[in-house]
């Protein structure tokens, strides 16, 4: 079945293409005809007024269309406070259409594709917008947010337009709202064994050099043990792609969930092979050196998430990758049932040879909106809506904690506490009702992005002590926005996957040993016949004609 | 894929010398028969393993699936993940659909099928040839998934039981299947009927159809195998949780338990499922035709060659 939808997703992408094709014909007369943009007659139910930090409330009750994936763990209850209590603050109503979260992107393309797609289409990651553009079924949005002050303001004040300029397409517009952070949120990194650690007296690695040292001596001490075993070695993407992630950033190179075939190189100002560079050498040997020495399992490549835990549950192996959810929710139950002394915890992200760094991204998932959209009466009412509900302090807020006095309570000095009888990621355990199922609060739909406080007020006390930690750390340069035409597209689709594929396929085989690394220098004059360098100079040329043509 | 009744067949044939008994007493039909034992043997193996797997690992306490030991039986007995599914009220609403959706789409499949093959089956229709030609021609081409979506849409199906039943009421295999069957149906017995007195349908209904009771069955479990495991269609045209039938259910739960956690940073809302919740959903699911499949089988294994060999 999911090779079913491998074929959808071609299917759509197909014909997304085809319709683009047919409504760029049409859509310039059209474009020419409007001129400027006239709201007058969308300012249905819109506040005559409307500022950051002020209560959206639409002057009529009004409805919009949503696109809503539909989470399994706490799935969409129409009687949810979340949906009523938004009613009685803003007047809208929205109107879903739910989609299962395993096929959401699928039907996002379909509905887009086929002109029937609701407003408000959230959950969007930067990048999945770019299939729709062409056909202009989705609204510029960079064009609209003059209407909402809360995100301008949020742009503003955390100096995020840079980051939010690498959305824009070839028209210099941008299509998606992102989600938007104040700070870095780092995740991802290695959980080892503390309580073995503490046995062998050993310190919590800071380093990779520290790391390896550390893994060495466990080694040592348990020579029938791999140190690390890690998970993710059948994800799509990359196996094992956190470790490649993290690692990968402390060398100054990209690699895993966050390859990709050009690397903003800051101090020569230019994009750089990201499989040529020295520090993805150095993260390469590194890797070689952990397998060789028996410290990181051969396995973690191509071994389910499954067998993973079961190795760090029954003690062949003490490490392995993880986020702040997947620590609390797999690796400690597993662990506790069979070794009630083990303690694992998550070990801030090593630092490599290019210092304390983290990131750059600090946007998250977003809304796109159907360009119909535009033609509504409430058209700016909807505008403010979401602008309101998404990005003022007081909608994030609302839909992370609920409400105040119901489900929460906010003391003196700010801090929040959940309702006694309300649990929420293990923070009330013995409370019998539960924010997201039950009141709908904390949805992954609403509920992301914001302040580093509100997003660290629900964290337990370990992982704001990572978040601590990582926040410390310099993000590094933000690449800058180099969209293609629609020809340099094409030829970036082409390049673009088999390069991917090459780069990740010889990294495994030179870490697992299969290749020698005294033939690094031929992997890059094989990449370089994979038109890797032909490839980073269209995105180079691309580069420079966006900051010709939008110098300022 | 049954295997004949087993290999005490030489004793057997002795006792009815009416049989022609010549070939299975070689020594090379020995060894085939043999080898075949062994292969298919494998091959029930093989595919009943991960079957069993799953039946055992929805009976077992999650200790002892994290630790992997769960392999053909369970351990750790407990029933507690199926307490917590069959709690989940969606989960009956979308069985219930499935149940619904499956007879109906079924019904309908039938009587179209049946009724189209019939005619297609008799060589004096006029333009025969391009009637066949059109169904052929669906295996083929279609108009894609978009103008599919906007033409379902267009008709208001969206959000029914017709939206899943109609676009796939023929299906063209089976129809061609069938309609070999009623051309080697003895056309005398429909003459005879005829010179009684009956019409074009009551031949259809009152004689051709009671005597092909076994390729009828054979195809009500080809149509409601597909319907009941299908999703597809369901998700293109369903709006709203309610009307989702159990496997899209199932599919969305087994999907979220393996990409939640690995859609990489941002995912504050993933939240991994147990893997028993998986394994009690997936058999609560196959349940009904792993149960009702023995009773048809036998329809199936002989009304599938039914129409196959033409003489």
């Amino acid at each position: 079945m999911f090779h079913r939808s491998a074929r959808l997703v071609a299917a759509v992408a197909v014909g997304a293409m085809a319709l683009g094709l047919g409504a760029c014909s049409t859509g310039s007369d059209t474009d020419k005809g409007e001129g400027g943009k006239d709201l007058s007659k969308n300012r249905t139910g819109a506040m005559q007024a409307f500022a950051a930090g002020q209560q959206f409330k639409a002057t009529e009750p009004v409805n919009f269309t949503m696109l809503y994936s539909n989470h399994t763990f706490y799935p969409e209850k129409d009687g949810w406070l979340f949906w009523s209590e938004l009613e009685k603050r803003t007047g809208v109503k929205l109107k879903l259409t739910v989609v299962p979260a395993s096929d959401y992107p699928s039907k996002r393309s379909l509905l887009v594709g086929a002109g029937n797609a609701p407003f408000i289409m959230p959950k969007t990651y930067p990048g999945q917008e770019t299939q729709f553009v062409s056909s202009g079924a989705v609204l510029p949005v960079s064009d609209y947010v003059d209407l909402m002050p809360n995100y301008q303001a949020k742009v503003k004040q955390w100096g995020l337009q840079n980051q939010v300029d690498t959305l824009r397409q070839a028209d210099g517009k941008y299509y998606v709202l992102p989600g938007l952070h104040q700070d870095v949120w780092e995740d991802y990194t290695l959980a080892l064994r503390t309580d073995v650690l503490q046995q062998l007296n050993l310190q919590a690695p800071k380093t990779v050099q520290e790391l390896h040292d550390v893994l060495a001596a466990i080694k040592k001490a348990h020579p029938d043990v791999y140190p690390i075993s890690d998970r993710w070695g059948t994800h799509p993407d990359w196996p094992a792609g956190a470790l490649f992630q993290y690692l990968g950033l402390a060398f100054g190179t990209q690699s895993g969930w966050l390859y990709h075939n050009e690397t903003w190189d800051p101090t020569a100002k230019k994009f750089v092979v990201t499989g040529a560079m020295d520090g993805y050498k150095q993260l390469v040997t590194y890797l070689n050196s952990l397998v060789k020495e028996g410290l990181l399992d051969p396995e973690s490549f191509t071994q389910t998430d499954d067998q993973a835990k079961s190795k760090l549950a029954n003690g062949k192996s003490y490490g392995m990758s993880t986020n702040a959810q997947t620590l609390v929710n797999e690796m400690r139950p597993g662990l506790a049932k069979i070794n009630p002394s083990a303690k694992v915890a998550k070990i801030p992200d090593p630092i490599g040879p290019a210092g304390e760094i983290k990131n750059w991204s600090r946007l998250e998932n977003g809304i796109m909106i159907s360009s119909k959209a535009k033609d509504s009466p409430n058209f700016v009412a909807m505008m403010q809506f979401i602008d309101w509900l998404w990005y003022s302090d007081e909608g994030q807020q609302f839909a992370k904690w609920g409400v105040d006095g119901v489900t929460y309570s906010k003391d003196g000095s700010g801090k929040r506490t959940l309702t006694s009888d309300v649990d929420f990621v293990g923070l009330n355990p013995k409370g019998t009702k539960h924010l997201q199922k039950d009141f709908g609060f904390s949805n992954g739909i609403f509920a992301y992005g914001g302040t580093t406080e509100l997003l660290n007020s629900t964290f337990s006390p370990e992982e704001q002590e990572y978040q601590k930690v990582m926040n410390a750390r310099t993000a590094i340069a933000t690449p800058p926005p180099h969209p293609y035409t629609a020809d340099e597209q094409e030829q970036i689709g082409l390049w673009e996957t088999p390069l991917k594929d090459y780069v990740k396929q010889q990294t495994l085989r030179f870490v697992l040993g299969q290749r020698p690394l005294s033939e690094w220098d031929t992997f890059v004059s094989e990449l370089n016949g994979k038109g890797a360098k032909d490839y980073v100079a269209l995105v180079n040329k691309a580069t420079e004609r966006y900051a010709k043509d939008h110098a300022s | 894929m049954t295997l004949e009744p087993g290999p005490s067949a030489p004793g057997a044939a002795e006792r009815r010398p009416a049989r022609p008994v010549g070939p299975r007493r070689t020594r090379g039909y020995q060894v085939f028969r043999g080898v075949n034992g062994v292969a298919l043997t494998l091959v029930v193996l093989v595919t009943l393993y991960p079957f069993l797997n799953i039946v055992a690992r929805s009976f077992s306490s999650e200790t002892e699936i994290v630790t992997g030991k769960v392999n053909l039986y369970p351990r750790g007995f407990t029933a507690a993940t199926y307490r917590l599914v069959m709690s989940d009220p969606m989960f009956w609403t979308n069985y219930r659909n499935t149940v619904y959706y499956t007879v109906v789409c079924t019904a309908v499949a039938i009587v179209l099928t049946t009724c189209y093959a019939y005619v297609l089956s008799k060589p004096h229709l006029k333009g025969r040839r391009a009637l066949v030609l059109i169904a052929v021609f669906t295996m083929f081409f279609n108009g894609g998934l978009i103008p599919n979506y906007v033409l379902v849409t267009g008709l208001g199906l969206k959000n029914t039981v017709w939206a899943l039943a109609l676009p796939n009421a023929v299906s063209v295999f089976n129809l061609l299947v069938m309609k070999s069957y009623f051309e080697n149906f003895p056309v005398e017995l429909e003459e005879a009927a005829a010179v009684d007195g009956l019409s074009t349908y009551g031949v259809l209904r009152r004689v051709v159809l009671p005597l092909s009771k076994a390729m009828v069955a054979t195809m009500v479990l080809f149509y409601a195998v597909t319907f009941w495991n299908s999703w597809f269609s369901a998700f293109l045209y369903m709006d709203r949780q309610d009307l989702f039938p159990v496997t899209v259910y199932l599919r969305n739960m087994i999907a979220s338990a393996s990409d939640a956690s690995s859609l990489g940073a941002g995912q504050a809302d993933a939240t991994q499922l147990a893997a028993s919740i998986q394994s009690v959903t997936m058999v609560l699911t196959i349940l009904p035709i792993v149960l009702v499949y023995p009773f048809v089988q036998r329809y199936f294994v002989s009304g599938v060659m039914l129409g196959a060999v033409k003489g």
